[in-house]
């Protein structure tokens, strides 16, 4: 899952909450336009934030919220009850939405309908309360609503298929493949939306036949070739889910019917004649089919067809009657029907359900199944009043009575559950008595129910679950005895009948007291599942900064508190002489120190943040200032996924818009300077981000102009900053890292964007503070690059510790170059410096003790050798004379506060394991 | 690209576009007796499509990507 859909994501519950609390607070006070004005802003963004995605199902519901909300700011639409109902279950749709799409990352076409649904009942509040207005939009909206509504019955056989189809949709129907007649009439307006209706009809798989049709009847001179007026039918088997998701964007433009009969489909056609040739064949046809000899049918049809003209109708029914014959064999009456017609050229075809198609299509679409149910439920009485359960089956219900018995004997301690105990108990029942055809039962569980309820109390139906139990417990052996008596015919077609009809009903039973809720009010309900899934869904948890840095300063204590141990074993050893206990304690301390490392790891992971948290503002930060600059520019950014610490994040926004800036005004020239100099009129302005081990280094590089050292140099002079003699002696590069110095500024006019002497300074300042270096290379004529290199984390120091007059200090290992022992006899004095050569290299010696204004000498080992300690400062060794060297520890540098805080010479102090404070320097601002 | 317009012949592209049908309307009204190539054609925006039902020219060449075909036949099939 990328960033920006997780930040969506994220955004989209606060604003989903958001909307949750204005609505509830306008309930309280529905006539305050400020949380109105609010509750539009918040649906008008997170309505924006989806559509930055492929989430049609989302926007489409948000888009009619928010125009109702707008509505309703408007005044034109009154707020009320229903209204923030209607909104609240939308919102619970979205965040449905939002979970599925954390979930999978996407969203399945499932909720296609659900949201057409959703959006028009909301648009259907813009116009209830609007319907005096005079408003067209309404008129159009109210129009086309009604069109969806009122679709015509169905019917496959006016669609009059040609004979292939048709025959081939049959083909389909009876090897169990759905049949989908889809219908896509696109919005007038549609070429205006960038939509190609014609190419999206062409996605549709397994087409087996098409229609398009134009209602384009003006005169050609009038015509407006961007007004739709097409539409759309077509015949396919492919899978109702798949064309959903095809037609997903425009769901209320196209209807789908599915093709359950395939009796339907059977028409002949073509020319009538007269000749009564066929007599003979039909009678001869009839025996066999009587004798039920297929075979024979089948060769007198074939040879019927050969001596017939294609294009009679006859032989298109004959052609019809071979088909049947070869997908449905034993339906003889369909047989006998298609032999009939021969003689009227006029199908009736008899009525018999196409129960396997039926059940074919239930298990693949949720929306069939309830209208089958329903079928299914009225014909039953009318098919077989007798009804066979399996034993499985029977062990459902079964299992479906006891619960009920269950139920009514819970203890009546809350009568305000009872009444709807009762009421659900009873539809249950009623469920099981209708699929079983228990009429008798049923009555009385009507005035069983009214008992229970007059008198608050589970007795009577309990009376009546007695008296009829043991009906439901006897359905088996009644299935046997039914079955002996049936003719062995009539068996194999009961069978089929009993198969398909039994689950089906059962599950109308089961799912009976939804679906009867569901008649009452058609709306969808969504509160339940969402609240059962965003406890588990929300996988993002917003903690407070302060909380963070509490838990890091905790692990920070307990590193501190680690590192005693150490020295505990020592004293253990040493002092009370047990080295068995020393030994035991170490053991234990390397236990704690790995868990204490793995803690503070965690915790620097938590603190990480992707650099791209301050490069995402530099694309409008250089359109803007390019513009105003007549600049052209092309930025490039790299390296946005680059993580580090929070702090050393924010700590180079500054910086780096100063960075930045200073590129665009002072580097980066004028596209008529640029193709004067024979580059191309755009610059370029790369930032990029990478990590080097434990730092981050971040470039910014222009191919601009370059900073050109003479007039650096000539500056610094002017400014007093170098005296003359430097001015002189300064190399290149020395002079271009001269803009890092304090006051330099080579604008001599100060614009609003630079040029007030603070710049570089500041950046280097700034970068500093978090443990940065900031270095700066130019070519003149070429380009600058900047490159700043921070530390991944500023949490843990790496410090080397160093005694110094009988003190102890550290020195941030990143500074040290390395350790030397330097004799006394190679220290020479230049001037009233002391210097060594290290490897050729002349390197300056300061004494520690004279840094820190300590009136003592440095005291050198036996062997009259100084430990140096190697620094790199600004880029040049310096070596800092120390009494000796002791080991490097990781510590938590806690700056200096208060009047310490002053002191510039020391970066901060740590506790050492010891309970020791360790004094730790800062060799930048020593030296 | 889009539609190239000979005296009496429009030759369709690889790939029209909805921003073509409007002069294939002009055109087909201008010359009523203009004919079209679909040869080399493999997909036309829904816009053309309606033109071409509307107008009903001529098709002197039908198109070699026979999906394409077979759609046409059905929508230019009355």
């Amino acid at each position: 899952m990328n960033a920006l859909l997780e930040q969506f994501l994220s955004e989209s519950r606060d604003f989903l909450q958001g909307i949750g609390e204005k609505l509830m607070q306008l309930e309280d006070e529905p006539d305050n336009t400020e949380f109105m004005v609010e509750l539009f802003r918040f649906v008008h963004t997170l309505k924006g934030n989806s559509g930055l995605f492929d989430f049609p199902e989302m926007t489409r519901v948000l888009h009619a919220s928010e125009d109702l909300m707008d509505s309703v700011r408007n005044g034109r639409v009154n707020y009320s009850q229903t209204l923030a109902d209607q909104l609240l279950e939308a919102m619970d749709f979205v965040s449905v939405l939002i979970d599925e799409i954390e979930g999978t990352g996407e969203l399945s076409n499932q909720y296609t309908n659900t949201s057409a649904a959703l959006a028009k009942a909301l648009r259907a509040l813009i116009i209830d309360t609007n319907l005096g207005s005079d408003s067209e939009a309404v008129a159009i909206l109210l129009e086309s609503s009604g069109a969806l509504e009122e679709s015509v019955e169905f019917n496959v056989s006016e669609l009059e298929l040609p004979e292939a189809t048709a025959m081939q949709s049959y083909r389909d129907l009876k090897i169990g493949n759905s049949v989908i007649w889809l219908m896509y009439t696109p919005d007038p307006e549609c070429f205006f939306k960038g939509e190609d209706p014609f190419f999206l009809v062409r996605q549709i798989p397994e087409v087996i036949w098409s229609s398009i049709t134009t209602s384009n009847n003006a005169p050609l001179a009038e015509m407006d070739a961007y007004d739709c007026k097409l539409t759309f039918q077509v015949i396919t088997s492919a899978d109702i889910s798949e064309l959903h998701e095809l037609f997903r964007y425009v769901p209320e433009e196209v209807r789908f019917e599915i093709i359950t009969q395939a009796n339907d489909l059977i028409s002949p056609m073509g020319e009538h004649n007269n000749e009564p040739v066929y007599d003979d064949f039909i009678e001869q046809a009839q025996t066999l089919l009587a004798k039920n000899n297929t075979e024979g049918l089948r060769q007198l049809t074939s040879t019927m067809l050969e001596l017939s003209s294609p294009a009679l109708w006859c032989s298109s029914a004959l052609r019809w009657l071979l088909l049947i014959l070869e997908l449905d064999e034993t339906n003889g009456a369909l047989h006998s029907a298609l032999l009939e017609s021969l003689h009227t050229f006029s199908l009736t075809i008899p009525i018999i359900e196409s129960v396997v198609s039926d059940e074919k299509l239930l298990a693949e679409n949720d929306t069939v199944h309830v209208e089958t149910v329903t079928n299914a439920k009225i014909d039953e009485p009318t098919e077989s009043n007798s009804v066979h359960l399996s034993k499985e089956e029977q062990a459902r219900v079964n299992a479906i009575i006891h619960s009920q018995k269950e139920i009514l004997n819970l203890p009546n301690t809350n009568n305000a559950w009872l009444v709807g105990r009762l009421k659900a108990v009873a539809l249950t029942l009623k469920g099981c008595c209708q699929a079983l055809h228990k009429n008798e039962a049923l009555e009385n569980l009507d005035e069983a129910l009214n008992d229970a309820l007059a008198q608050s109390s589970s007795e009577p139906l309990l009376v009546w679950l007695e008296t009829y139990s043991k009906d439901f417990e006897s359905l088996v052996e009644e299935t046997v005895e039914t079955a002996e008596i049936t003719t062995p015919a009539q068996i194999t077609n009961d069978e089929v009948i009993q198969e398909t009809q039994k689950p089906i009903a059962l599950k109308a039973t089961e799912s009976e007291a939804n679906t009867e809720k569901l008649d009452a009010s058609p709306e969808i309900k969504f509160n339940r599942r969402s609240e059962d899934a965003s406890a588990a869904a929300s996988k993002t948890l917003k903690v407070d900064q302060e909380k963070i840095d509490r838990l890091m300063n905790l692990i920070g204590e307990m590193v501190v508190a680690k590192n005693a141990l150490p020295y505990l074993a020592n004293r253990a050893e040493t002092v009370f002489g047990v080295r068995e206990l020393s030994r035991e304690i170490k053991a234990q301390y390397a236990v704690i120190n790995r868990v204490a490392e793995e803690m503070q790891d965690t915790i620097m992971q938590v603190r990480m943040m992707p650099v791209s948290f301050i490069f995402q503002r530099f694309p409008r930060m250089v359109r803007d200032i390019s513009r105003k600059l007549g600049k052209e520019v092309h930025l490039v950014l790299e390296g946005e996924t680059t993580e580090a610490d929070k702090n050393i994040i924010e700590a180079l926004a500054d910086p780096l818009i100063h960075i930045v800036r200073n590129s665009l005004d002072h580097g980066l020239e004028s596209p008529e300077v640029r193709a004067a100099a024979g580059k191309p009129a755009e610059g370029k302005l790369l930032i990029r981000a990478s990590q080097e081990s434990d730092r981050v280094l971040i470039e910014i590089i222009d191919d601009g102009k370059g900073i050109d050292p003479d007039v650096i140099k000539n500056k610094a002079y002017e400014k007093g900053l170098i005296d003359e003699t430097t001015l002189e002696r300064i190399s290149d590069q020395d002079a271009v890292n001269l803009v890092f110095a304090a006051g330099f500024s080579t604008a001599d006019v100060i614009s609003d964007l630079s040029g007030r002497g603070v710049g570089m300074d500041v950046v280097r300042s700034a970068v500093e503070k978090v443990n940065g270096t900031v270095g700066i290379e130019s070519q003149t004529g070429k380009g600058t690059r900047l490159f700043l290199s921070l530390p991944l984390s500023m949490a843990v120091t790496n410090v080397m510790i160093i005694e110094s007059n009988k003190q102890i200090f550290g020195v941030p290992m990143d500074m040290v170059v390395e350790t030397v022992r330097v004799p006394f006899n190679q220290i020479r004095n230049i001037k009233q410096k002391q210097t060594t050569v290290l490897r050729g290299r002349i390197v300056p010696l300061l004494s520690l003790n004279d840094l820190l204004a300590q009136n003592v000498e440095q005291v050198a080992n036996e062997d009259k050798e100084f430990a140096t300690l190697i620094v790199r400062v600004h880029g040049e060794n310096v070596g800092i004379l120390v009494d000796d060297f002791r080991e490097t520890v990781d510590i938590i540098l806690k700056p200096m506060v208060g009047i310490l805080g002053g002191l510039s010479g020391y970066s901060g102090a740590a506790l050492l394991g010891d309970g020791s404070v360790l004094m730790v320097l800062n060799p930048r601002e020593l030296i | 690209m889009g539609i190239e317009y000979k005296k009496a012949l429009a030759i369709f592209s690889e790939n029209v576009s909805v921003e073509d049908a409007e002069g294939l309307l002009d055109w087909l009204v201008k010359n009523p007796k203009g004919k079209i190539n679909l040869a080399a054609c493999t997909h036309i925006h829904a816009a053309n499509l309606q033109v071409l039902m509307v107008v009903k020219p001529t098709i002197a060449a039908e198109s070699k990507d026979e999906n394409l075909q077979k759609w046409l036949n059905w929508a230019l099939a009355n």
